[in-house]
């Protein structure tokens, strides 16, 4: 039998849990949950899951303490859970580690996709493989880190250097949610000035060279007043 | 503390008479000072002296509480004229040909006007409470309407959501697989319906009640666009929706959060109340001051005479409506708030083949927060 991924699912209401326990179990993960911060601390050092989901509106908690406490000796990935106009609190979370979040209402298959995504990223650091030098290819776009090539449809596409560097940042971490600050830091480096329209308008510019249509976008999808996340690399 | 409270109140009582001291004195003396001029460059200056101390005690009246400042300043004047400017000098003679008119002049005009300032000002301070009023019992008003349509929208998927679930668990023996399937459906769908409905009512709280005006920041108006699109897409995965943005990149002031969900309800009563499956039409026009919006159907239409009262929140629950449950009146009502919060505005409009709405948004705001 092979070994199950095993995830921690830290959340206090009981309906919700049971939802999401009863979805991950059937994908075959096995799924331990507890219903308070207090609790969720030990189990994480005892047990070392694979993955944490974690409500941030614990009753006890809060979980953002959980997120700083786990990541001052763990990269375990951590999922949080939030509501919709929340999104101080997210990008907080995300600035202090999380590794992605999710909005309630959570579908189930949003759920599946993110939890694979958040592992895969986890492997990758774990076994130091190839993927960053590998090209990230979805649908008709192929990224090629080391030649400096971007590729849409057969096509070369020519970015500036700011742009080409955002969008390698973007598909080295695809599927996963970029905030704002984080993407500024690691182009502008970590003094760059906070504003981020100047993120925002190179965003906009690689959308028209990228995109067929800048309103419906294929590769690059804006989460609003947190970041963008790019579409799942299809080579994994 | 209770102390220090009663001086408090005696200072507010008497700082405006302090400054309606200031005022009288300062009037009078400007008034004296001129006098003294016209009577060293002017040989009969008693009716020009006695006009000028006229017009300081009207000033006066005017500009001060109550009758006591004018009518001592007007004592003042009578005394002064008579005092200082006309002969016999620096004494006091009564008895001069023509002065108890002046006297009596002077103190009725200062009555009268005092009389008449003060009661314009009470005028004009139950006028100004007699709108305050009017505006407190117009928000009671829409706030009690909000109230009544939120629960009257609420309880309708609610009574089909528990309705539906009862009978799966009653009587899920007695059911076919698709009965099962169907309800379970019904289920999901007014579920989510409320969940719009309850994310509507929350982006109203970031709406400063104070102030009824948002956090604005620049966007990319296509980032929300898209975004709302995106999110209604999920919701609704057979909605036909086109969408278009101008070339150039756009930034605007607004709260994101707020127009997505904007975008949302117009999308979304677009595609639910058009009757029509052809697309709906999104797209953003670029202005010289403002950009606009513009969500597009080809269908039914908008009665006429619901044109002037769909953003008013109250259409779903009128009778006319036919399906209660899926009226737009509070999500149209809360467009309405948020575009005016953001300065903007929205208007709903037949075209040859259906409906139109839109809505504006200001380009440039002096109050943007970065």
């Amino acid at each position: 039998m092979t070994h199950k991924i095993s995830i921690l699912l830290v959340e206090d209401e009981k309906n919700i849990c049971d939802f999401i326990s009863t979805s991950l179990s059937a994908q075959n993960y096995r799924v331990t949950a507890t219903h308070s911060g207090k609790e969720a601390l030990p189990i994480i050092t005892s047990q070392c899951p694979d993955l944490i989901l974690l409500d941030l509106g614990l009753p006890d908690m809060d979980g953002m303490e959980i997120i700083r406490q786990v990541r001052t000796w763990a990269s375990i990935p951590i999922i949080v859970i939030s509501a919709r106009t929340q999104e101080q609190e997210k990008v907080k979370a995300l600035d202090l580690g999380a590794d992605d979040y999710l909005t309630k209402p959570i579908g189930t298959s949003e759920l599946l996709a993110r939890i694979r995504t958040a592992l895969r990223h986890s492997n990758r650091l774990n076994t130091g493989s190839l993927l960053y030098k590998r090209p990230f290819h979805a649908k008709d776009l192929t990224i090629d880190f080391e030649k400096h090539q971007v590729i849409l449809a057969g096509k070369e596409i020519h970015l500036t250097q700011i742009e080409f560097k955002i969008i390698s940042l973007l598909a080295q971490n695809s599927g996963r949610v970029m905030t704002y600050d984080t993407i500024i830091s690691n182009i502008w480096g970590p003094y760059a000035d906070d504003d981020n329209s100047i993120l925002r308008v190179n965003m906009a510019h690689i959308r028209r060279k990228l995109e067929q249509n800048p309103a419906e976008p294929q590769y690059i999808f804006t989460e609003i007043g947190i970041g963008y996340r790019m579409v799942e690399d299809e080579m994994h | 503390m209770d102390y220090s409270n009663r001086r408090q109140n005696i200072l507010v009582q008497f700082l405006p008479a302090i400054a309606d001291w200031f005022i009288t004195a300062f009037l009078l003396a400007v008034a004296t000072a001129l006098s003294s001029f016209f009577f060293a460059i002017m040989d009969n200056p008693t009716s020009n002296i006695a006009l000028i101390y006229i017009l300081a005690v009207f000033l006066i009246a005017r500009f001060t509480t109550g009758y006591r400042f004018g009518l001592c300043a007007s004592l003042f004047g009578v005394v002064c004229v008579n005092f200082l400017f006309t002969y016999p000098f620096f004494e006091l003679d009564f008895t001069l040909t023509g002065y108890p008119i002046t006297f009596v002049a002077m103190f009725t005009i200062s009555g009268i006007t005092s009389a008449l300032t003060s009661n314009m000002k009470v005028q004009a301070k139950l006028l100004s409470e007699r709108d305050k009023m009017l505006m407190e019992a117009d928000k009671e008003k829409m706030r009690a309407n909000l109230l009544r349509a939120i629960s009257h929208d609420l309880r309708t998927p609610l009574t089909s959501i528990i309705g539906s679930s009862t009978v799966y668990l009653e009587h899920g023996t007695h059911l076919t697989d698709k009965e099962k399937n169907d309800l379970v459906l019904h289920i999901l769908e007014d579920s989510n319906w409320l969940l719009n409905m309850v994310e509507n009512l929350l982006s109203v709280t970031r709406i400063n009640n104070e102030t009824a005006k948002v956090n604005k920041s620049l966007e990319p108006v296509e980032e929300v666009l898209s975004e709302a699109v995106i999110r209604l897409r999920k919701r609704l995965p057979k909605a036909q929706i086109q969408v278009r943005v101008p070339d150039d990149v756009l930034m605007v002031p607004m709260d994101a959060v707020l127009i997505e969900q904007v975008l949302i309800n117009l999308i979304e009563n677009a595609v639910v109340h058009s009757g029509s499956t052809e697309p709906v039409e999104c797209h953003v026009e670029d202005g010289p001051s403002e950009i606009t919006f513009r969500v597009r159907d080809h269908g039914i239409g908008i009665p006429a005479e619901k044109l002037s009262t769909i953003f008013d929140g109250s259409s779903s629950t009128t009778s006319t409506s036919t399906d209660g449950r899926k009226g737009m009146g509070i999500g149209l009502s809360i467009c309405k708030t948020i575009i005016t919060a953001h300065g903007g505005t929205i208007k709903a409009v037949n075209h040859a083949a259906g409906a139109e709405f839109y809505f504006t948004l200001p380009k440039e705001d002096s109050n943007i927060d970065t």
